[in-house]
């Protein structure tokens, strides 16, 4: 198989670790090579994370190359203009339209974007952009902390992934805590859908 | 995080995705490993995490030590009875240990015995990236280096046989590249830990007065060019492709940019991947430099490799071309690797065009990012720290000076709290803090950590005692070692192996220590703390205030459990936008929309400092317990 580049962007707490690990563990389930980087450490939360997962036979390097990411998933609109390095031409961005201002912003007293000029950005770098409300889809699942899963379902509902859709869920099942399990699986098939459906549209 | 009992299933051939990290923890299963001890440190620290988690299960003896110091001490007597034993640590931890480790060499050991060291290029959570093969170099012990996790795993296990065959401690470095990647492993068979050992009394071997200590060097000479031998025939060093364009020879995580850099380049190159990097196997060497007109010698940080296999290339093939960061700099000495640089380096050394326009995506993305707003890691909404933080600068204003220390308190440093002004390693607050009093004659506050108050700052307050100096330390008391994962230590009362422990509290050690002022505090309850500061400040000699209260993510996660709602701050009428709570606090939980202040429900611990500083008293919610 040729390889699949993905790259997650988000804000420390937001669950990209999560996600990566189940995209990883999914490739595992489907006798896929694959290696997801990960950085630990410095504060648990609020700064910005990114996190990448590669699949393929001749994978070694768990780190993406500029311009090669086949997905960048971003999770916050900055976290996503901030990644877009990864990106280009052939790269899809499915990003959350939910904003996380740094508060460097509330310091010097600068408004956040609007989302427009944010698509713009991304679209210097490739035409191929999804935009999902997670956060609202989060809390029609049930949490508003299950945006992470809102977008691996979106993720799935492109049809690119390499790993098969069931092995994902059964990942997540894995992953989250038991008590939690149904609203996650509602997360990702809202998710799913939402993205199945806008490619319809389009 | 997926259950860590999967590290215990006795299920050979399953294939399971794991960290690095974890990857070693199951290696430590299958080669029968009894003893493991660590002092957490990213990016080592999920090694000791996963051991503890499944250590009464497994069998063995697992413990969060003091420090890495008294982690080697206590594995290294373990050894020494027979007893197969790991110590943990992150790449600085190995300094705080060097002074057993280069004796421990001379001594040996009966059972084997790993020291796992993980490295940080790039700094993510380091204070330097210090290269520490250069401490098998420096100590003649073996080094083995993997590049992915499962090698991680079998390196473990070799490690240990190495090290038992020749009664040598060994090294296994490992980068965050390779401790924090996740892939595939393969299971091998579980091996019964045996915790039984014996003591054999043997001076000659054992107590290194100077009379032992020489012929033990000797010995080590000895063993280590049987090491030498080894690494000759091992596994772990070989070509593992044969071209002729150009040789590559390459270890770690390096070795996975060098494979990749030299197919995107489309590169007939040789391959030396290179495992066991001390001693080096300088025959293999030898016939790799002979069979390739050019060689470029791929590794991250300092040119550990390449300055060995030069001397090598000078004595047995003057004539070979050797190419890496010495003499002209194609891959950069500090900063990590990545497939884009090695492709950089290899291009200038082969003349190939880059098949990427790398220039042209960094213009384009520095010109997207030039007013994006940076997120440096924060310390989290509610986290005792501001708080201790909001207090300290109230009494030591810019008068003051703060040396700081390891931990999530060095992020205090930061404005709008601008507490922290010389940061070096762990423990070094207490004792930089002495010398800055004598120097400046200003008030000097050190900010430490509980976890690095235990495992380093002891002596450094014992000499504040002893030499009567003038200055506070402020132990940020949080019950836990928390930028690490929150990991017990001395003052939790619980151990490694889930059980309950004594607890050791700060105060008394600082009395114990002779300090006359210790006072500990709430840091929420920021009167009184204001209070006993100020009187902490005023004080002749040394004084201690502890400003104690637990980690809120533990809190909270501790609430979550119990059922216990959170009652969020609100902003009242009152409230003018001053934005008074936002200039003194940063709190990632309070922003601004639309000009007007804001607290944001996901975020807010209620943990009630900004209902304690606001001007106006425009904030309400639950104050602190």
């Amino acid at each position: 198989m040729k390889e699949f580049n993905i790259v997650l962007a988000g804000v420390g707490g937001q669950g990209t670790l999560l996600a990566s690990e189940a995209l990883g563990m999914a490739a595992v389930k489907d006798a896929l090579n694959v290696r997801v980087s990960e950085i630990h450490g410095m504060a648990q939360r609020g700064g910005a994370v990114v996190t990448t997962v590669r699949i393929g036979d001749n994978v070694l390097a768990p780190t993406v190359l500029e311009g090669q990411a086949d997905v960048l998933l971003g999770f916050e609109p900055f976290e996503t203009v901030r990644n877009l390095k990864y990106a280009s031409g052939k790269t899809l961005v499915i990003m959350n339209t939910e904003k996380i201002p740094p508060t460097e912003l509330a310091a010097k007293n600068v408004k956040y974007p609007g989302l427009d000029q944010i698509v713009q950005k991304v679209h210097l770098f490739t035409e191929k952009v999804v935009l999902i409300d997670a956060a609202q889809l989060a809390k029609k699942a049930g949490s508003s902390l299950t945006q992470n899963v809102v977008l691996l379902g979106a993720l799935a509902g492109t049809g690119m992934l390499p790993v098969k859709k069931q092995s994902l869920i059964e990942a997540v099942r894995e992953l989250v805590p038991t008590k939690h399990v149904e609203i996650n699986l509602k997360a990702f098939e809202l998710g799913y859908e939402s993205v199945k459906e806008g490619h319809k549209k389009a | 995080m997926p259950d860590l009992k999967v590290l215990l299933k006795d299920t050979p051939e399953k294939r399971i995705l794991l960290l690095g990290n974890e990857a070693i923890a199951r290696g430590v299963l299958e080669a029968g490993i009894a003893v493991v001890t660590t002092y957490p440190g990213t990016p080592a620290s999920e090694i000791g995490d996963s051991i503890s988690e499944i250590a009464p299960e497994a069998g063995l003896y697992m413990e969060y030590s003091v420090n890495e110091m008294v982690a080697v001490e206590v594995a290294a007597g373990a050894a020494n009875c027979g007893v197969r034993a790991l110590t943990a640590m992150k790449h600085v931890g190995l300094n705080v240990a060097a002074d057993l480790l280069m004796t421990l060499a001379y001594t040996g050991v009966r059972g084997g015995y790993v020291i796992v060291t993980a490295d940080d290029p790039e700094c993510y959570s380091s204070q330097n990236e210090q290269d520490n093969r250069f401490y098998a170099l420096f100590s003649n012990l073996p080094c083995l280096e993997p590049s992915d996790p499962q090698e991680a795993k079998e390196m473990t296990i070799s490690a240990i046989e190495m090290s038992e065959k020749l009664e040598l401690p060994v090294l296994l470095r490992t980068t965050t590249r390779v401790s924090h990647t996740r892939g595939p492993v393969t299971y091998g068979n579980l091996k019964k830990p045996n915790l039984h050992g014996e003591f054999i009394r043997d001076l000659k071997r054992l107590n290194m007065v100077p009379a032992f200590s020489r012929p033990k060097h000797t010995v080590l000479l000895r063993q280590a060019a049987k090491a030498k031998e080894i690494s000759e025939t091992s596994v772990y060093n070989r070509v593992v492709r044969k071209g002729k364009e150009i040789g590559i020879i390459s270890s770690s995580s390096a070795y996975n940019y060098a494979v990749e850099a030299a197919d995107l380049l489309n590169l007939d190159a040789g391959i030396l991947k290179l495992g066991m990097t001390h001693p080096l196997p300088e025959k293999m060497i030898v016939d790799f430099l002979r069979s390739h007109d050019k060689v470029v010698i791929v590794e991250e940080l300092e040119p550990y490799l390449e300055m060995q296999i030069k001397a090598i290339a000078k004595d047995y093939v003057p004539n070979a071309q050797v190419f890496g960061k010495m003499s002209t700099e194609y891959f950069p000495r500090e900063g990590e690797l990545s497939t884009r640089l090695v492709m950089v380096g290899l291009a200038k050394i082969t003349a190939k065009e880059l098949p990427i326009d790398f220039r042209g995506i960094d213009e384009k993305y520095a010109e997207i990012t030039k007013d994006l707003p940076s997120r440096p890691p924060i310390l989290c909404a509610g986290c005792p720290h501001r708080a201790s933080f909001y207090v300290i600068r109230k009494v030591g204003g810019d008068k003051a000076l703060y040396p700081t220390d390891i931990g999530c308190y060095a992020l205090g440093m930061s404005p709008p709290l601008n507490v922290g002004d010389i940061m070096i390693c762990m423990g070094a607050s207490v004792g930089t803090a002495q010398g800055i009093s004598k120097a400046t004659g200003r008030d000097t506050i050190a900010i430490i950590g509980d976890s690095t108050f235990f495992h380093a700052a002891i002596p450094g307050l014992i000499n504040a005692v002893y030499n009567n100096s003038k200055l506070v330390v402020a132990v940020l008391d949080n019950q836990a070692t928390a930028m690490t994962g929150h990991q017990p230590h001395p003052g939790t009362g619980i151990t490694g192996m889930q059980g309950p422990a004594e607890k050791v509290l700060v105060e008394k050690v600082a009395e114990g220590c002779g300090v006359k002022y210790v006072r500990v505090v709430n840091p929420f309850e920021t009167r009184e703390a204001t209070a006993m500061l100020k009187e902490a400040v005023r004080q002749s000699g040394p004084s201690v205030v502890v400003f104690r209260s637990p980690c809120t993510l533990m809190d909270i996660k501790e609430k979550r459990r119990r059922g216990v709602k959170t009652i969020q701050a609100k902003i009242t009428d009152k409230c003018n936008d001053c934005m008074a709570c936002i200039k003194l606090l940063a709190c990632p939980a309070i922003v601004v929309e639309e000009g007007k202040v804001k607290i944001d429900e996901v975020f807010c611990s209620g943990c009630g400092l900004c209902i304690s500083v606001c001007p106006y008293k425009a904030i309400e919610g639950s104050c602190a317990e």
